[in-house]
């Protein structure tokens, strides 16, 4: 082929066919340089130049990308910047449209976090089987983060709403920058050391792998295993999980679902304790109508004559139990309260004194002291006695039976 | 601040055992209705417990923390 048919293109058509061949060529590219020129116009995009010692390339981090950014953009930054290159056809210079731009060095970080990690659950840090058991009720929290952020706002005002009837320990400790790690160990070992505390929240907001680093410190990790009482971690957002949330012994998503977990609903408390004590007052009437039962079938079985010390000791006691459970119920179970006191007015006229002063009487065979029901029996045993309610005569029983009632006898005496 | 002999978790701890030990019914009347009381006396202890209406909140400063255990500020 020579080069007799020249091509002319417009410089529309070179810029759209050098971009097509870059866009395809490069549509995923991971750049390492240092920013500069760096620029933020209203538009809300980020335009600056990757730089080396030799060499720049244009590039742009578009506005939704740019608000992604989980570090501080700025001048001299050396980052790794991943996107794609194309053409911009209206200056004819060729850009990178970075999608998402890190920190260099941070591949190196993950790397010791990683090996750091390997190392302290090989070691055994994170062993489920030495969780320990949040209690249900503390009575006193330690919260172990920065006394201005939002974490320690947001855990306070979720126990003021849960369950206000608790003593709140804050830490104030530094969660970034080189101090930090020393002042969360020293918190934790105090806490540790005070034997008083019920269980610790330990937590910051969400951030960058740069910002969490002292929840990836191993010292805060050795500090947090040896804690004496059970800690839980909360650091920022369910994406961040550090080395501290492994070995804490409950893992929180927030700040705020660390007070959820540290501390019960007061509402579901007072209910819990509404259904214990519904349950106690039912167990008692049950018991109550147990022994009942039990004094009534002693009335049928024995003369009632020489248990007679024994029926009114346990009617007494019975008397005496009914009053007293009225008496121990307060109002959260009134309803309670009516049953028990109609048992107790059931129990009192099931007092046989009481039924023995109305004029009634018992016989008992002589022979034997056992109650007689029938005629037949009275007329067959002769000799009874006969038990009123201050005392029993004896007598003989000469009569022939005049008449045996059967079951009409509610009928008949009607009549 | 109140140290009472009994925290609100043992209260209900030995609330829920009187509640187990009423239902097994293993007990005498008398003795059953010692534990009905208690249990009522627990019961109304946790409600008054439960009506402290606001967090007590403490300050501890690093610098105390570091100094050691107990070292402690009562702050606002």
């Amino acid at each position: 082929m020579s080069c007799a048919e020249e091509r002319i293109f417009s410089v529309a058509e070179i810029n759209s066919i050098v971009r097509e061949m870059l866009e395809g060529e490069f549509p995923a590219v991971a750049i390492a340089g240092e920013v500069s020129n760096l620029r933020v116009p209203a538009s809300g995009h980020v335009y600056f130049k990757l730089k080396d010692a030799t060499a720049q390339i244009a590039a742009v981090c578009f506005r939704g990308d740019a608000r992604r950014l989980d570090f501080d953009l700025e001048d001299g930054a050396q980052v790794i910047a991943r996107g794609a290159l194309t053409l911009y056809d209206a200056q004819g210079s060729y850009q990178l449209v970075a999608r998402s731009i890190e920190p260099a060095g941070r591949g190196d970080l993950e790397r010791a976090l990683r090996m750091l990690l390997a190392r302290l659950r090989e070691e055994g840090l994170f062993d489920v089987a030495r969780k320990r058991a949040l209690p249900r009720y503390p009575a006193r929290l330690a919260v172990v983060t920065s006394p201005t952020g939002a974490a320690i706002r947001d855990i306070l005002s979720t126990i003021e709403r849960r369950f206000p009837c608790v003593e709140v320990l804050v830490y104030g400790v530094q969660v970034q920058g080189d101090a930090a790690p020393s002042q969360i160990i020293a918190a934790l070992d105090a806490i540790s050391e005070r034997g008083d505390v019920d269980v610790a929240i330990l937590g910051r907001g969400g951030g960058s792998i740069e910002d969490l680093a002292a929840f990836n410190d191993e010292g805060v990790a050795r500090a947090i295993h040896r804690c004496r009482v059970p800690v839980i971690s909360a650091v920022g957002h369910e994406v961040d999980v550090t080395i501290a949330d492994f070995v804490a012994d409950v893992r929180a998503a927030t700040p705020t679902m660390a007070a959820e977990i540290a501390v019960p609903a007061r509402a579901e408390v007072l209910a819990r304790i509404g259904t214990l004590e519904r349950a106690a007052a039912a167990r008692l009437e049950g018991r109550i109508e147990t022994a009942r039962r039990r004094v009534l079938a002693l009335a049928k079985s024995y003369a009632l004559g020489q248990v007679r010390g024994r029926l009114e000791h346990a009617m007494q006691r019975l008397d005496h139990a009914s009053h007293r459970s009225a008496r121990a119920i307060d109002g959260s179970v009134r309803d309670r309260r009516a049953r028990v006191e109609s048992l107790g007015g059931r129990l009192a006229g099931l007092n046989p004194r009481d039924v023995l002063r109305r004029g009634y009487a018992v016989c008992a065979d002589a022979s034997n002291g056992s109650t007689i029901t029938r005629a037949s029996d009275a007329v067959r045993a002769g000799a009874i006695h006969i038990i009123f309610h201050d005392g029993a005569a004896g007598a003989r029983v000469e009569g022939p039976i005049i008449r045996e009632p059967r079951e009409q006898e509610g009928i008949q005496s009607g009549r | 601040m109140a140290d009472e002999p009994l925290t609100f978790e043992d209260a209900m701890a030995r609330l829920e055992r009187i509640v187990a030990d009423l239902e097994s019914g293993s007990f005498s009347l008398e003795e059953s209705l010692k534990k009905f009381e208690e249990g009522i006396q627990l019961g109304t202890t946790c409600r008054a417990f439960l009506d402290r209406a606001d967090v007590r909140v403490r300050a501890i400063t690093a610098a105390q923390s570091a100094d050691g255990p107990g070292v402690d500020a009562d702050g606002e």
